[in-house]
This record gives C-alpha cells, sequence and structure tokens, in this order.
C-alpha cells in the first residue's frame, strides 16, 4: 500500500496508465480499481461475460508491476489447492534419511517452510514486494458456500491461518480482485468485505477502440465494422449475446482470413466466432447475416 | 433530503456525510452498514473526487454490491447532493425504472404475510425426528411441541388435549387435506401449515467436487495419513482415505402468480416455508417478468420475508406470458449456471398469452441443463384435462413429471416425483424433438390424485401418459423412504 502513493497518485493517472497497458477503460472502473488497489481493500467486479473482468486484473498488475497470482474457482476447491499443501513425498524421504543417518527429526523440522507448497493464496501473501502482488480470485461465483467462508480471513485480515506454523500475515498484502458471473449469488458477508463494480458492456466507439488496441492488424475499416457488427447483434434477441471478448476474436478471425471488410459473405463463414449456440445462430439466420456485416 | 451542498465543495465533516449517506441508503434499501460508510469516508481523501461525478462513483464503488442497487445510489445520492453530475442532470428523478416501489396492488403483502404467520403459527416440532413425523398417527395429531405460545390454539391442540379434540380436528384437518387449494380460505390454508411441516421436499442427490474423510474413499488423504504417522515414529501404518461429498441437487422453484395461480402459488410458497427442504430451493415468480424472492426468503423472519417478496414481485396477479419469463430465466441466471443439474419444478396452468413457441425453445433449453422438470399443473386433476392450451402442449414433451398438487393430500404426488431420480422423457430425445405426438392421442392424460388409485390406472395410451405411466407403475404411492403422512 505505502508505495502506491507515488506510482498511482490519482485515479486519472490509473486510467492513462490503464490504457497504456492496452486496457481502454472508463472512468466509473478507474475510480473503483484505484480504490481497491489505494485502499487496500477487495475489488469484486461482476458484468457480464466477455466484458473483461478478468482482464482488468490483469491489466493492474501490469500497471502496477506486480505478478499476477491467479486462482480459477470450481466446487470443491479446498485449502490443499488454494492455500498450501506440505509436500508429503518429501517428508517421508525425510523422516528415512534421518533414520539412516541416526538422527533425530523434531516436528519442527518437517512442517516448515522447506517443505510447504504455496499455492495461489499463499503466494500472495507472501509476496515480498515492495509492491503488493495482484490475487485474482476468478469466477467466485463457481466456487461452493464453504470456499467463500474459508475467503473471509484472507480478504478482511490478508492472513492466513496454517495449524502447524501459526498465522501467516502478508508484509505486503496484495490487491484482490474477485470476479463473479453472477451464476449464484454470492454471501452478504463477502460482498461486505469487498469494494463493488459492475462493468458495463462498453459503447461501440470504445469497443472498436479496445479491438484496434487488441488486433493491431485489423486495418481501420475492420474494427469499427466488427464493433457496429457486434452491436447490432447485441439488438438482436439472442440467448448469449457477443461481449468484447467475442468482438476481440471475430476480429482476430477475419483477420486471420484475410478479408480487409466485413460484409455479408464474410460474416455468414465467421458467424460462429462469435454466437455459440445453434439458436442464436438460426436467429441471425433469420435476421440476415447483413445484420451482422458491418455496413457503412 | 433538505441538505444541499453545491457544486464541488465536500462539506468539511466528511465522517457526518458519510454516515448521513448511508443512514439514507439504508433507508433505500441498500446494505449500507457501518463499515461502508467508514470505506466511502476512506475512499474520498484518496480519490480526491473533483466533481459531483466523482464523488458519486466514490459511493458507487463503496456502498453498492449488485448491478440493481446502482439506480438506488445514484437517486439517494442525488437527492442528498443535489444531482450526481453535470452531464446527466435529468437523470436522478423519480423516474428511474428499478426502483424498489410499493407494489401495484396491496394484495401480495397480504397473501405473503398470510403464508408467512401460518408458518410461524405452525412452528416445526422442538426436535424433529424424535416425535415420530411419519408413524402413521392420524392426519394433525399435531406436533407436541406448539403448546408454546399463543399461536398454536385454533387449528393444532397440543398433545395433552389431544385425547378428546383429535377426532373432530383430524376429520376438519383431512376434509381440508383434500380440498383445492383454490377453494380454502387464507385461514384454512393456514390451518394446514401442520400437515405441510411433515412433509419432506427431498431431491435427488448428486456428486459434488468437495471430499470428506471416509474409510471407503477412494482417494488416499495423505494430509491426515503422514498425521497420523507421525504417532507411529514415521510409518504410515493406516491410509486415511477420502470421498466424494454427496449433496442434494438445486431444487428451483418457478412460481406462476397471475390470476388464476394466485391460491396455488401461495399455498406453494407456505409449502416451502413449511416443509423440510423448501428453504434450500431458489424460488422466482413470473407473470409478466421474472422476479427472484430467494434473497427475499431468505435469512430472516418468514412475515418479514415474505412483505418484501411482495414487493419485489411486481407484477402480481397479472397476466401470464410463461415462455418469455422462461427466457429470461434461462438467459439470466438458469443456462450460465443455476439450473445445471437442478431440479425444476414450474407451478403453471400453462395459459400463455405469448407465442407457444417461444415456450417450446425455452423448456427445450431448459431441459438440456435441468436434471428434472416437473410441471405442476392444478388443472391436470380433472378427469377432462387435455393439454390442448397452447402452452401446456408446448412444453409438456419436455417434462419429467406433470402433476396437480392441487391439494395437501396430493402434495405427497410433488415429494414423490421430487425424490425420483434419474430422468423420464421419452420424447425429448428422439426424433420426435420438433413435433411431440399428441394432444389428440392425449386421452388419458389424467390426473386422479388420490392415493387409492389402482395400478391399472396408469396404463395409459402411449404418448402423454407414460410421463406418469413408467414411473408410477406401482400405484400412486410415496416413497418408503419419504417422511410424510401417509397412511
Amino acid at each position: 500500500m505505502s508505495d502506491l502513493s507515488g506510482r498511482l497518485p490519482d485515479v486519472a493517472a490509473l486510467v492513462a496508465e490503464l490504457n497504456a497497458a492496452g486496457y481502454l477503460t472508463d472512468q466509473p472502473l478507474g475510480v473503483a480499481l484505484f480504490l481497491a488497489a489505494r485502499m487496500g481493500q477487495p475489488i469484486l467486479l461482476e458484468g457480464e461475460p466477455g466484458v473483461g473482468k478478468t482482464e482488468a486484473a490483469k491489466a493492474l498488475a501490469t500497471v502496477l508491476d506486480t505478478p499476477l497470482i491467479r486462482l480459477q474457482c470450481y466446487e470443491g476447491l479446498t485449502a490443499a489447492e488454494a492455500l498450501y499443501e506440505w509436500n508429503y513425498p518429501r517428508q517421508l524421504l525425510a523422516i528415512r534419511l534421518a533414520e539412516s543417518r541416526g538422527e533425530t527429526l523434531r516436528d519442527a523440522d518437517l512442517f516448515s517452510a522447506d517443505y510447504l507448497l504455496a499455492r495461489p493464496l499463499l503466494a500472495a501473501l507472501d509476496h515480498p514486494g515492495p509492491r503488493p502482488a495482484v490475487l485474482l480470485i476468478d469466477e467466485v461465483d463457481r466456487g461452493d458456500d464453504e470456499f467463500e467462508a474459508f475467503l473471509f480471513e484472507l480478504l478482511a485480515e490478508s492472513a492466513v491461518t496454517i495449524p502447524e506454523l501459526g498465522t501467516r500475515r502478508a508484509a505486503v498484502p496484495p490487491v484482490v480482485v474477485l470476479t463473479s458471473n453472477r451464476t449464484r449469488d454470492l454471501h452478504d458477508a463477502l460482498k461486505r468485505r469487498c469494494l463493488y463494480h459492475w462493468i458495463e458492456y462498453p459503447d461501440t466507439e470504445r469497443v472498436a477502440a479496445i479491438i484496434r488496441r487488441r488486433v493491431p492488424a485489423a486495418a481501420e475499416p475492420l474494427a469499427g465494422q466488427v464493433a457496429r457488427g457486434v452491436a447490432r447483434l447485441r439488438d438482436l434477441d439472442l440467448a448469449k449475446p457477443p461481449g468484447v471478448a467475442e468482438a476481440i476474436s471475430w476480429a482476430r478471425a477475419l483477420v486471420v482470413l484475410g478479408a480487409d471488410r466485413l460484409d455479408e459473405a464474410v460474416a455468414a463463414q465467421t458467424a460462429g466466432v462469435v454466437l455459440k449456440y445453434s439458436e442464436d445462430l438460426q436467429v441471425l439466420r433469420a435476421a440476415g447475416f447483413a445484420a451482422a456485416a458491418g455496413d457503412d | 433530503m433538505t441538505e444541499r451542498t453545491n457544486g464541488d465543495r465536500v462539506p468539511a465533516d466528511l465522517a457526518l456525510i458519510a454516515a448521513r449517506l448511508g443512514a439514507e441508503l439504508r433507508d433505500a434499501g441498500v446494505p449500507a452498514d457501518p463499515g461502508r460508510c467508514e470505506r466511502f469516508a476512506r475512499a474520498v481523501p484518496l480519490a480526491r473526487p473533483a466533481t459531483q461525478y466523482e464523488l458519486y462513483l466514490c459511493a458507487l464503488a463503496t456502498f453498492a454490491s449488485g448491478p440493481e442497487q446502482t439506480e438506488t445510489v445514484r437517486r439517494v445520492f442525488s437527492d442528498l447532493f443535489g444531482g450526481v453530475d453535470g452531464r446527466a442532470p435529468g437523470q436522478s428523478g423519480p423516474e428511474a425504472p428499478d426502483l424498489p416501489g410499493p407494489p401495484p396492488r396491496p394484495a401480495p403483502d397480504d397473501l405473503l404475510a398470510e403464508a408467512a404467520r401460518a408458518a410461524q403459527e405452525h412452528p416445526a416440532p422442538p426436535a424433529p425426528g424424535t416425535d415420530g413425523a411419519g408413524d402413521a398417527e392420524s392426519l394433525g395429531a399435531g406436533s407436541p411441541g406448539d403448546a408454546l405460545g399463543d399461536a398454536a390454539d385454533a387449528a393444532e391442540p397440543d398433545a395433552d388435549q389431544a385425547e378428546t379434540a383429535r377426532p373432530a380436528l383430524a376429520s376438519r384437518v383431512e376434509r381440508l387435506a383434500v380440498t383445492d387449494f383454490a377453494e380454502l380460505t387464507p385461514a384454512e390454508l393456514q390451518d394446514l401449515a401442520g400437515l405441510m411441516r411433515e412433509l419432506t421436499l427431498a431431491v435427488p442427490l448428486r456428486r459434488s467436487r468437495r471430499e470428506h474423510p471416509s474409510a471407503r474413499g477412494r482417494r488416499t488423504d495423505l494430509r491426515s495419513t503422514l498425521r497420523h504417522a507421525r504417532r507411529t515414529g514415521g510409518h504410515p501404518l493406516r491410509l486415511a482415505r477420502r470421498a466424494p461429498t454427496l449433496r442434494p441437487r438445486q431444487l428451483i422453484v418457478l412460481c406462476d402468480i397471475s390470476g388464476s395461480m394466485e391460491p396455488y402459488a401461495r399455498a406453494m410458497l407456505q409449502l416451502l416455508y413449511c416443509a423440510a427442504g423448501g428453504a434450500e430451493a431458489e424460488v422466482f415468480t413470473f407473470a409478466t417478468r421474472l422476479t427472484r424472492l430467494t434473497g427475499a426468503l431468505a435469512h430472516m423472519p418468514p412475515e418479514q420475508a415474505l412483505r418484501r417478496a411482495g414487493q419485489a414481485a411486481p407484477d402480481w396477479l397479472g397476466g401470464t406470458r410463461i415462455g418469455a419469463s422462461l427466457k429470461e430465466f434461462n438467459d439470466t441466471v438458469g443456462r450460465p449456471g443455476l439450473a445445471r443439474g437442478a431440479v425444476i419444478v414450474i407451478i403453471s396452468d400453462g395459459w400463455d398469452t405469448g407465442e407457444p413457441a417461444v415456450l417450446r425453445r425455452e423448456m427445450q433449453r431448459l431441459s438440456r441443463v435441468a436434471h428434472r422438470i416437473i410441471w405442476v399443473n392444478p388443472r391436470t386433476k380433472s378427469e377432462q384435462y387435455r393439454p390442448l392450451a397452447g402452452g401446456m402442449a408446448a412444453a409438456w414433451p419436455y417434462c419429467d413429471a406433470v402433476l396437480s398438487a392441487h391439494s395437501v393430500d396430493a402434495l405427497h404426488e410433488l415429494t414423490a416425483a421430487l425424490a425420483r431420480p434419474g430422468r423420464h422423457r421419452p420424447w425429448s430425445r428422439d426424433g420426435a424433438r420438433g413435433h411431440p405426438a399428441f394432444p389428440a392421442a392425449a386421452g388419458a392424460s389424467v390426473r386422479q390424485p388420490g392415493r387409492d388409485e389402482p395400478a391399472g390406472h396408469v396404463s395409459r395410451q402411449a404418448g402423454v401418459a407414460r410421463i406418469h405411466g413408467e414411473d408410477r407403475g406401482a400405484g400412486a404411492q410415496v416413497d418408503p423412504g419419504q417422511v410424510g403422512p401417509d397412511q
């Protein structure tokens, strides 16, 4: 925290740095990320899939020039996978070795840092600094209640308790970014510990700018056409409206195909890049592929 | 609301402002606890907002915890500070769309409050399981524990008085138990809460990815093994094992609250309150649009929760657009994760004012992710019922079971259908998906919910009736494992 006031003097600086890092953002998200970094408070990012929640954490790590430590959540995630595990084979070997040498081993010898395997959460706490690591706890809604409860100590205290070693407190508390797709409601106690930001789908201009930034090979008409095409697709009655991620991969696909404009024929060939459900493809087919093409 | 501060100037006492804003937000329904107020007060000096809008963004990041709260924060903020920004001055008015406001009709409050009262006045026995809920006591023999308090009086005498009161009461409750929910007065419905308490909404289990120590597990638990090995000089003599935990599947209840379905919706909410296992259900209501009730139902006294639920369901007693509501469910929460592997109960008469094609498509989508779909349609209690209504006909092929559950007696069918494992969807797999071969042939889609049906009753024509025919072949008995007042 201490070191960040120099690197992140104000919101505008953070937004500018994020832009320079390739993540074009608006002011609301800038304020939220700024506060998360400067207050040392975890932030919960929500938004529809593909709107750039994970990318925000990556960009923040780039701006801070610190490692991004990522934990993908899933049901049944346990302390052994998220926090730490003892290196049992090594412990067993050490016991045998001590036996054969006639040495005596004490508990403290076996349960020391040498035999500790740090999983993402512990690695983030142990990050030596000087700037805090960015800890991305991705899709926390995929985890289960037990895991949420397990996170509380980490989020509130920047500390975890390991029975054999005691409480480990972070020297430099990480900047914690949680993301959620809202497939289930997170526990209020978890939300209470976090700042919150809902990432809106950006407007067409910004989508075009993002495509230009992320797919530099997309020649000028293409980025704008793809952005407008995705915007028009989002107006259709789709089960899964394409997001920014789909827009980027569409532009990438067009570049790979060597198309320099998005016309009806190209849209028909590449619709599968943006629409992943057969129902949605049918809707588009009914509306005509021209609907997706960026007619100017 | 009267205090206004102009322009960029942030008044000196930030703590006071933060507390004031927090209080206003709490009044508006945003959970702005002191921790969040403090956070806001810490955020402002850090972000040094130069404009009203930036101050608003600070409030948004620190106070809101869901997209639905954004508008409320915006409204409260501009009420307090006289606007959010220079860019959209008109935005702060009361025309904001998703504000929690008074429901258009008072009815839901009353109905829900009544259901809550019923749940409270017929409290669960203090030690469930010890009083033999399933021991073939006569209906309504009551829970011994409810002598406490004044609430347990009229409908259910406590165990001491039961000797004399029981016959009369039992017959009354028995009569009520077979009465259609639509014909019950609210007070009578409340009397049935005791019976509903004896039901268990058990859903099939699924294998969770979480593990627990188990002697017969497949995976070796190295951590535990090594811990034990320390006692035996480092020799792992005993292998500790772990096995996956079994968890109940998610139960999702989608409740039609349009006019004709209102008595059944009320009964179903009461059931969810009373029956064991009902509290874990995710509850949605729909008529013209979908409303999630779960947040309102969980973690607070039933009375209060149901009042909030009434506010949360503004389209109570409106028209019905089942297909559109299901689509909303599929798009927003169902397909992304909630409905995957879940047991889904849809309570509706199937009278859809929308296009049947929409409902068919959405049922198809839902059936691809859900474990089972049970459609509760009170109209199927009638012998004459045919699924001819566009909506019901469209939805039928994708249901694993269709039943009436129109009275307390018939609820046993529901609990049995919930507990039944596996899927029974003969047509949704093969080619008939596009054109279900009924309802013309559905001559015997009769639901006679009495439990004394002969087994032959299920000998129906091929097609629709097999929904029940296959899995209810032995008659309409409740599963043996099922705890209930079945006789």
